[in-house]
C-alpha cells in the first residue's frame, strides 16, 4: 500500500549516472525540516519485489550510491525515496525508468600528451568502469561500447585544424613547426547512443630543434 | 461567396537533401493568403489514411513554397497536401500528384577550398548537414602517385589533410555520401597546389 | 550504416535518427506505471542467434506496426509527439518492407524457435488491458532499439 504522498517533503528524485557510475539524487520539499529521513528501495523493472538499500536506510543525506545494485546493462530499474519527518509525515517518489547503456553521460578520457621537435604524441589511456563481466574483472569503456572512438583534434595557429581518431590509443601529429604551442583536444565518442565526452584539453610546446646549433 | 480556389501546380525540388514544396500563388485582390502544408508517410498512408501531420515549418505560412526537410524523416514516399485561407474562407485541400521519396534527392558535387600552411595540405567544406560525409582524395601530381582517401565528418571547417613534401604538387577531389539513402554525389573538380622551397623532405 | 539481422540486410535507416524520435516521446514511458510487468523480457531478446534474429524481428515489428503504433497516433495530439511518431512508424515500415528471412524448410526449426519468442512477448501484451498494453510496449521500444543496435554495423 503506497504511502500518501506530500511532494512538500520530497522532489526530484532521479538518477545521475556518469561512466556508469549511477547515484541517486533527490531534494528535500520546501516545508522539510532538516531531521527529516529517508529511505531508498530500488528493482528491476518487470519485478514486483522492492528491495531495501543497505547504508541508505534512514538517513539525512540527500544521494544514494546504487552503482553496484544497477549494474546489469540488460536491466532497466526503478527507485524510490520515502522520507519521514519528525512528526511522522511522509511521501514516496519513484524514478522514471531507468537504463545505465541510455542514461550514463561520459567523462573526458585520460591522455598524456608528448611534445617532441616536429610532432605531438597522444596516448589515451583506458577508462575502466565499475561494471563487471561475468568472470569479475572490470569493463572498460571500450568494452561496452563496440563502436566507441576517440577524436582528436590540434588547433594549428587559429586557422586550421588536424584531426586524428579511431578506435586505437596511441596518435601523433607530425609534419608540426618546433618551438611551438598548440591546442590539443580529444573526446570520446559512442555513435549509437549519440554520447560524447567532454573534451580532455592539453596545451603543449614542440620542442626547440637544437640539430644546426 | 466566391470559394477560395486551391493552390495548383505542386511540385517537389530536391537538392542535397534539402527538399522544398512549391505551388502557384492564390491571388485575391487586397488579400493576405495563408497556406497549410500538411504530410502523410507511407505508414499513414496504409495503416491510417486519415492521419495527416502538419509540417514543422508551414501551418501557416504565406509564400507559395514550404520547406518540408524536417517533415521527411524515413526514405519512404511521402504525400503532401496545401491549402490556402483567407480570413475564414478555406480552400480544398491539393495534394501532390506523385508521392516524394527523398531518396529521389539530386547530390551535387560539394564546394571546397583548397589551401596550404607551409608543408600542410588543407582543405574547407561546405556544411551540408549533418546526414552528409565527405569522402576526399588527395595524391601527390606525378605519375603513378597513389591516392589518399579520407572520410572527413567536420562541417565548415579548415581541416589539415596531409603533410606535402617540399617542391611537389598535390590535387585533391571530394565527393559526398548521405548514409539515410545510400547514395554518393559526383566528385568535384580537382583543385591542385604547389609547394615551394627546397628543404629536408617530410613523409606524407 | 545498415542492419544485418543475420542474413537480412536493411540500408537506409539511421539507428541515431531512431533514438531521437524516441528520446521526444519519452514522457509516454512514464505513463506506464505497471511497474512489475516488462513485456521484452529476457526470454524473448536474449541469445538470439543470428540466424534467429531475421524472423524475430520481422514478427515484432509487425506486430509494433498493426497493433501498437495503429491506435496510437489517434491519441497522440501533440503535434510534436504526432512528427516524431511518424519517423518512429516509417523508419519501422522500411525496415520489415526490406525484410526478406528465408522461408525453407530447414530453416523451420530457426523460424519456430523466434515464433515461440515472439509468441511470449504477445500473450504478456494480450494479458494486459489494451489500453495499459499500448502504453507499455510503446514504452519498450527502448528495450527494442537497445537489442537491435546489436545488428546494427557502422
Amino acid at each position: 500500500h503506497m504511502v500518501e504522498d506530500t511532494s512538500n517533503l520530497l522532489q526530484h528524485v532521479k538518477f545521475q549516472s556518469s561512466n556508469f557510475e549511477n547515484i541517486l539524487t533527490w531534494d528535500s520539499g520546501l516545508e522539510s525540516a532538516p531531521d527529516t529521513v529517508y529511505s531508498v528501495e530500488y528493482k528491476r523493472y518487470g519485478e514486483r519485489e522492492w528491495l531495501a538499500k543497505e547504508g541508505c536506510q534512514r538517513v539525512t543525506r540527500k544521494s544514494c550510491n546504487l552503482t553496484m545494485e544497477t549494474g546489469n546493462l540488460t536491466e532497466l530499474y526503478y527507485a524510490r525515496v520515502t522520507a519521514t519527518s519528525a512528526g511522522g509525515r511522509s511521501a514516496t517518489k519513484m524514478t522514471d525508468r531507468f537504463s545505465s547503456l541510455q542514461h550514463t553521460t561520459i567523462k573526458p578520457p585520460d591522455v598524456t600528451c608528448i611534445p617532441k621537435v616536429r610532432s605531438i604524441q597522444m596516448i589515451v589511456h583506458p577508462t575502466s568502469t565499475p561494471i563487471r563481466a561475468g568472470d569479475g574483472h572490470q569493463l572498460t569503456l571500450e568494452d561496452i561500447f563496440p563502436d566507441l572512438f576517440y577524436r582528436l583534434e590540434l588547433q594549428v595557429n587559429h586557422t586550421y585544424q588536424m584531426h586524428l581518431g579511431g578506435k586505437q590509443r596511441d596518435y601523433e601529429f607530425i609534419g608540426l613547426s618546433p618551438d611551438t604551442e598548440y591546442l590539443g583536444t580529444i573526446m570520446i565518442f559512442v555513435p549509437t547512443w549519440s554520447k560524447e565526452s567532454a573534451p580532455y584539453v592539453c596545451r603543449v610546446k614542440t620542442l626547440p630543434d637544437r640539430t644546426w646549433t | 461567396v466566391a470559394i477560395l480556389p486551391a493552390p495548383q501546380n505542386l511540385s517537389v525540388q530536391s537538392t542535397n537533401m534539402k527538399h522544398l514544396l512549391m505551388w502557384s500563388p492564390v491571388i485575391v485582390p487586397g488579400e493576405i493568403i495563408y497556406y497549410f502544408v500538411e504530410y502523410q508517410g507511407e505508414y499513414e498512408s496504409l495503416y491510417m489514411s486519415h492521419i495527416w501531420i502538419p509540417s514543422s515549418w508551414c501551418s501557416p505560412t504565406e509564400g507559395p513554397e514550404c520547406d518540408i526537410t524536417d517533415d521527411v524523416t524515413a526514405t519512404v514516399p511521402y504525400n503532401l497536401r496545401v491549402r490556402a485561407t483567407v480570413g475564414a474562407q478555406t480552400s480544398a485541400w491539393s495534394t501532390l500528384q506523385h508521392p516524394f521519396n527523398r531518396n529521389s534527392t539530386v547530390l551535387t558535387p560539394p564546394v571546397m577550398e583548397v589551401t596550404k600552411d607551409g608543408f600542410h595540405l588543407v582543405i574547407k567544406l561546405e556544411d551540408l548537414g549533418p546526414q552528409f560525409e565527405f569522402l576526399v582524395a588527395y595524391w601527390r601530381r606525378e605519375p603513378g602517385a597513389k591516392e589518399h582517401v579520407k572520410v572527413v565528418k567536420s562541417r565548415g571547417i579548415p581541416v589539415h589533410l596531409g603533410t606535402m613534401e617540399p617542391g611537389a604538387a598535390y590535387c585533391v577531389k571530394v565527393r559526398t555520401f548521405v548514409k539515410a539513402i545510400g547514395r554518393h554525389s559526383p566528385f568535384s573538380q580537382a583543385e591542385c597546389v604547389k609547394v615551394q622551397g627546397e628543404t629536408l623532405p617530410l613523409t606524407l | 550504416q545498415e542492419f544485418q539481422f543475420g542474413p537480412c540486410r536493411v540500408e537506409g535507416v539511421v539507428l541515431q535518427e531512431l533514438w531521437e524520435a524516441f528520446s521526444a516521446m519519452k514522457d509516454i514511458q512514464a505513463k506506464d506505471n505497471i511497474t512489475s510487468v516488462r513485456l521484452l523480457r529476457k526470454e524473448v531478446l536474449q541469445n538470439v542467434s543470428d540466424a534467429e534474429s531475421c524472423y524475430l524481428i520481422r514478427a515484432l515489428l509487425k506486430f509494433y506496426l498493426t497493433t501498437v503504433f495503429k491506435n496510437y497516433l489517434d491519441k497522440a495530439a501533440d503535434s510534436r509527439i504526432r512528427k516524431s511518431f511518424s519517423t518512429l512508424a516509417n523508419n519501422f515500415f522500411v525496415i520489415v518492407s526490406k525484410l526478406q528471412p528465408s522461408q525453407e524448410n530447414e530453416m523451420f526449426s530457426i523460424s519456430e524457435s523466434a515464433r515461440r519468442r515472439f509468441l511470449l512477448f504477445q500473450r504478456a501484451f494480450k494479458q494486459l488491458d489494451i489500453q495499459a498494453a499500448q502504453t507499455k510496449a510503446f514504452g519498450e521500444v527502448d528495450i527494442l532499439l537497445t537489442w537491435m543496435e546489436k545488428f546494427y554495423q557502422f
